[in-house]
């Protein structure tokens, strides 16, 4: 992917960058606000809490890399560690072009929140290069990833801090990191970084994890929504690794994927649209522009108003807004991507009585078959396909059963429920820690 | 074994009363039967390593105190020591020194892949405000930090420690040492690390020798009446198990006294009753009766001491009731005591044997920790099942061969494996 395109701007996947979501100048400050009213309504120990409005660690490294034609470039590199009392940190590696440190601290302090609802043993922690990694060649942004992970070497490593792709870090980015620690710990790291290539101690089941993890929280929402576990009818919004996996998936399952999309466009057809076909022409075309079929072509916005039972959106943040809110049909919305509902249309949506499973529970999966990753790397043994598969399962259902219980005896909406299940777990480790003196 | 004289005479009278010279006594017993030579026995009497630390703390009231801590590592030829931390006021390095050897003999016995230790800190918990345990748990942390760690010496809860010792433990450790590192100790919380079932690990141990030794003597569940001294942690929990699993609990006791019911205690209610009221005492359904000695004289077909040490000797044992004793505690039968039950042919499944559960469960979470996933409980009890079925085997396998009783046998069962890994290693110079 690196040298071809700046694929932030054009691929639905990616998670999209907070400060899209948040018209707020302090995108920590408001990721935190929902964590804070959680905190409230738990009625924690102020002091304890205090320790997590602010990340344990941040660091700022200065990155001189030589460029193809003989150039020095200096170039900024980050890392925020948001909150260790769990395990050690974890997090997305971002090559990104005007990455700034609040955002990441918000991803990171985001991360923390995630892994503490999945029940995985592991901190937030964020961090990335900036550079726009399509303005450069393949040879100079391993230079610079190499010089990056060296230059944060004391900080990172399987029991300190784990790297994971995200923003234009592909496995072939995440070997370099991968390489780079073990050379300078003259010994094999691969639990440093997870995403990598399935011949360097990568997972089974990673490419599809958080669409797993969607299906997974699908079934248990239908139940509670009192939808049948069969042939329902399903939007999602995207067509890529998230909401084009899921798509098949769910076919599979027997629902019907009435509305898909990509950045391009959305596809209509209420009797139910042929996935295995649309995605082969995505597969070799790059986008559903022009594929063929007894659908009707409408808007992304369009789509997400249109009839349908469940509503997915896997796309950028911020797709469901409040005037859609207000429109849209369905009964039960699974939040696919990161803030795709805005706290505006999240309120209009409760109001509604429209169930919205919350992002950071929906799409966990992702986060759990990292920690997958780091486990069999730690154990040196690889788990089968099957294996991966039934223990996220396990995961996703045991987080939903908790984040379940706490919003019956909180008469909470799910996104709140989600929050309350992260600060307590969150700040019960850091009680019983302790503060080191 | 540290305790006793390097040439100590096996057949001088020792003080029935002190449980470290009945192990020194089976020590020996049992190396006689292996055949160790001198060398050998040498090298296993004597702790490998002990460390005493000053620690000094700031106290509330801004007084410096200073404590003294030990930590004792007597074996770490099969893997990383491993052993509780006490906080006592009578802590001495001589018990110490004696716990960490009992621990050798005890991981040897299950299998676990760790030798023995023990630490403890001269203090007064009762005097102590929770920040002064804090202090005093990272100050001795970071005073015996070089010889500890996942792969050195994995402490554990022992008297007057807890989950919340052990977190502050692994906090102070992780954070001396620049990464999480959770498998330092274990009987951590659940939240940081701990293991699922380690709770009613000890007494699930219990459960599963007691039920391989009613096997082997023919004594069906249905038909074994079971008197439990002790309904903590050990008793109440492996009496609720075993109840589970068709035995009739006939009597149970705590500190205070002993109840009985002939046709069979409800244990789930007994054990309601004692957490809402703090004991046995005015538990509806049995009869209140003395508690102590007298409670294991009651006549049953098992008998599980779970309580403390020195409860069968010469003086009551000849007035035992039972077919099987489960030492559930540490200590219960004197040696003299035990010899008298032997000779009655009264089966002993012996404490290193019978309470290795909690040691067993403490292995998993190590396990768990250093891989970073986590078991269903199901999945650790499924595994410490296998390490108790396996284990009794070993020992009744022993003991037949040998001909002598159970608790010899795992002696020399856990002696030999000892042994036999250091002659393999060889005295590294």
């Amino acid at each position: 992917m690196i040298g071809t395109s700046d694929i932030s701007a054009l691929d639905y996947d990616d998670p999209a960058p907070i400060s899209h979501a948040v018209e707020d100048e302090n995108p920590f400050g408001t990721m935190m606000a929902s964590f804070d009213e959680a905190a409230d309504r738990l009625g924690l120990d102020p002091d304890i809490y205090a320790i997590l409005r602010k990340p344990d660690r941040e660091i700022q490294v200065s990155m001189p890399v030589q460029m193809d034609d003989g150039v020095m470039a200096v170039l900024d590199g980050f890392r925020v560690q948001h909150n260790a009392g769990l395990g050690p940190y974890f997090g997305p590696l971002r090559i990104q072009a005007g990455l700034r440190m609040d955002e990441l601290r918000a991803v990171a302090g985001w991360m923390t929140w995630k892994c503490a609802v999945l029940d995985v043993p592991f901190g937030g922690a964020a961090g990335g290069i900036r550079m726009a990694s399509s303005r450069y060649s393949r040879g100079e942004v391993e230079r610079a990833v190499r010089r990056y992970v060296a230059a944060l070497l004391s900080d990172i490593g399987p029991e300190r801090d784990i790297f994971s792709s995200d923003v234009a870090t592909d496995e072939g980015v995440m070997a370099w990191v991968m390489d780079t620690v073990s050379m300078h710990a003259r010994h094999t790291e691969n639990a440093a970084v997870t995403g990598k290539p399935l011949a360097l101690g990568g997972t089974h089941g990673h490419a599809d994890s958080v669409a797993q993890g969607l299906r997974a929280v699908l079934r248990e929402a239908l139940e509670v929504v009192g939808l049948p576990q069969r042939g329902v009818r399903i939007v999602i919004q995207g067509a890529g690794m998230r909401g084009g996996n899921l798509a098949s998936l769910l076919v599979l399952d027997g629902h019907k994927i009435v509305g898909l999309s990509d950045v391009h466009g959305a596809l209509y057809d209420e009797r139910g649209l042929d996935i295995r076909s649309l995605l082969g022409w995505r597969a070799e075309h790059g986008s559903l522009r022009g594929a063929v079929g007894s659908f009707e072509r409408i808007t992304n916005e369009e789509m997400l108003v249109r009839p349908c039972d469940v509503l997915i959106p896997c796309a950028v943040a911020g797709t469901v807004h409040l005037r859609i809110a207000r429109a849209l049909h369905a009964k039960l919305i699974i939040e696919g991507a990161h803030g795709s509902i805005s706290s505006r249309a999240d309120r209009v949506l409760f109001d509604r009585g429209v169930h919205v499973v919350p992002d950071i529970l929906a799409t966990g999966g992702g986060a759990v078959v990292n920690y997958f990753e780091w486990v069999q790397n730690r154990a040196g043994y690889a788990w089968t396909p099957e294996t991966v598969q039934k223990r996220l399962l396990r995961f996703m259902t045991n987080a939903w059963v908790e984040v379940h219980k706490l919003r019956l005896e909180h008469k909470v909406s799910l996104r709140m429920a989600a929050h309350m299940l992260a600060v307590q777990r969150v700040s019960q480790a850091d009680g019983l820690r302790g503060i080191y003196a | 074994m540290s305790t006793a004289p390097a040439a100590a005479d096996k057949k001088a009278p020792a003080n029935e009363f002190n449980p470290f010279e009945s192990m020194a006594q089976l020590f020996n017993t049992a190396a006689d039967h292996l055949g160790l030579d001198h060398g050998l026995r040498e090298v296993l009497r004597r702790p490998d390593r002990e460390m005493t630390v000053a620690i000094p703390i700031v106290m509330d009231d801004g007084r410096i105190e200073v404590f003294t801590g030990y930590r004792v590592q007597h074996n770490f030829s099969r893997g990383p020591c491993k052993g509780g931390i006490r906080y006592a006021p009578d802590v001495n390095l001589d018990e110490v020194r004696a716990l960490a050897a009992w621990m050798t003999w005890k991981c040897a016995v299950v299998d676990v892949p760790f030798g023995g230790g023990k630490g403890g800190v001269i203090c007064d918990p009762r005097k102590l405000s929770k920040n002064e345990l804090e202090r005093i748990t990272r100050r001795y942390t970071a005073a015996i930090l070089d010889i500890l760690g996942p792969d050195r010496d994995v402490p554990a809860p022992d008297m007057n420690t807890n989950e919340q010792t052990m977190a502050w433990i692994m906090d102070t450790y992780s954070m001396h040492v620049r990464k999480t590192t959770t498998a330092v100790v274990t009987g951590k919380p659940i939240a940081l690390g701990g293991s699922r079932g380690r709770t009613e690990a000890t007494g699930r141990g219990v459960l599963f020798t007691t039920r391989e030794a009613c096997k082997n003597l023919g004594i069906a569940p249905k038909d074994a009446r079971v008197v439990v001294q002790g309904s903590g942690n050990v008793g109440g929990i492996g009496a609720m198990l075993l109840q589970r699993e068709g035995y009739t609990i006939i009597s149970i006791s705590d500190q205070y006294g002993a109840i009985m019911n002939e046709k069979g205690l409800d244990m789930p209610a007994v054990l309601a009753h004692v957490k809402a009221t703090g004991k046995l005492q005015g538990y509806p359904g049995a009869e209140a009766i003395e508690g102590g000695k007298k409670q294991l004289e009651i006549p049953c077909e098992v008998l599980v001491p779970a309580a403390t040490e020195n409860q069968i000797t010469t003086e009551n044992a000849a007035r035992i009731n039972a077919k099987l004793i489960v030492e559930g505690a540490n200590g219960p039968c004197t040696a003299a005591g035990s010899k008298m039950l032997d000779d009655r042919g009264i089966m002993v499944v012996p404490d290193i044997l019978a309470n290795a559960g909690g040691v067993t469960v403490s292995y998993f979470e190590w396990v768990q920790d250093r891989m970073g996933y986590f078991w269903t409980e199901e999945r650790v009890n499924t595994s410490l099942e296998q390490v108790m079925v396996k284990s009794f085997e070993d020992v009744s396998a022993v003991a037949q061969k040998y001909k002598v009783s159970m608790r010899i046998a795992a002696y020399i069962l856990s002696i030999d494996r000892v042994a036999t890994v250091y002659r393999m290693r060889g005295v590294f110079a």
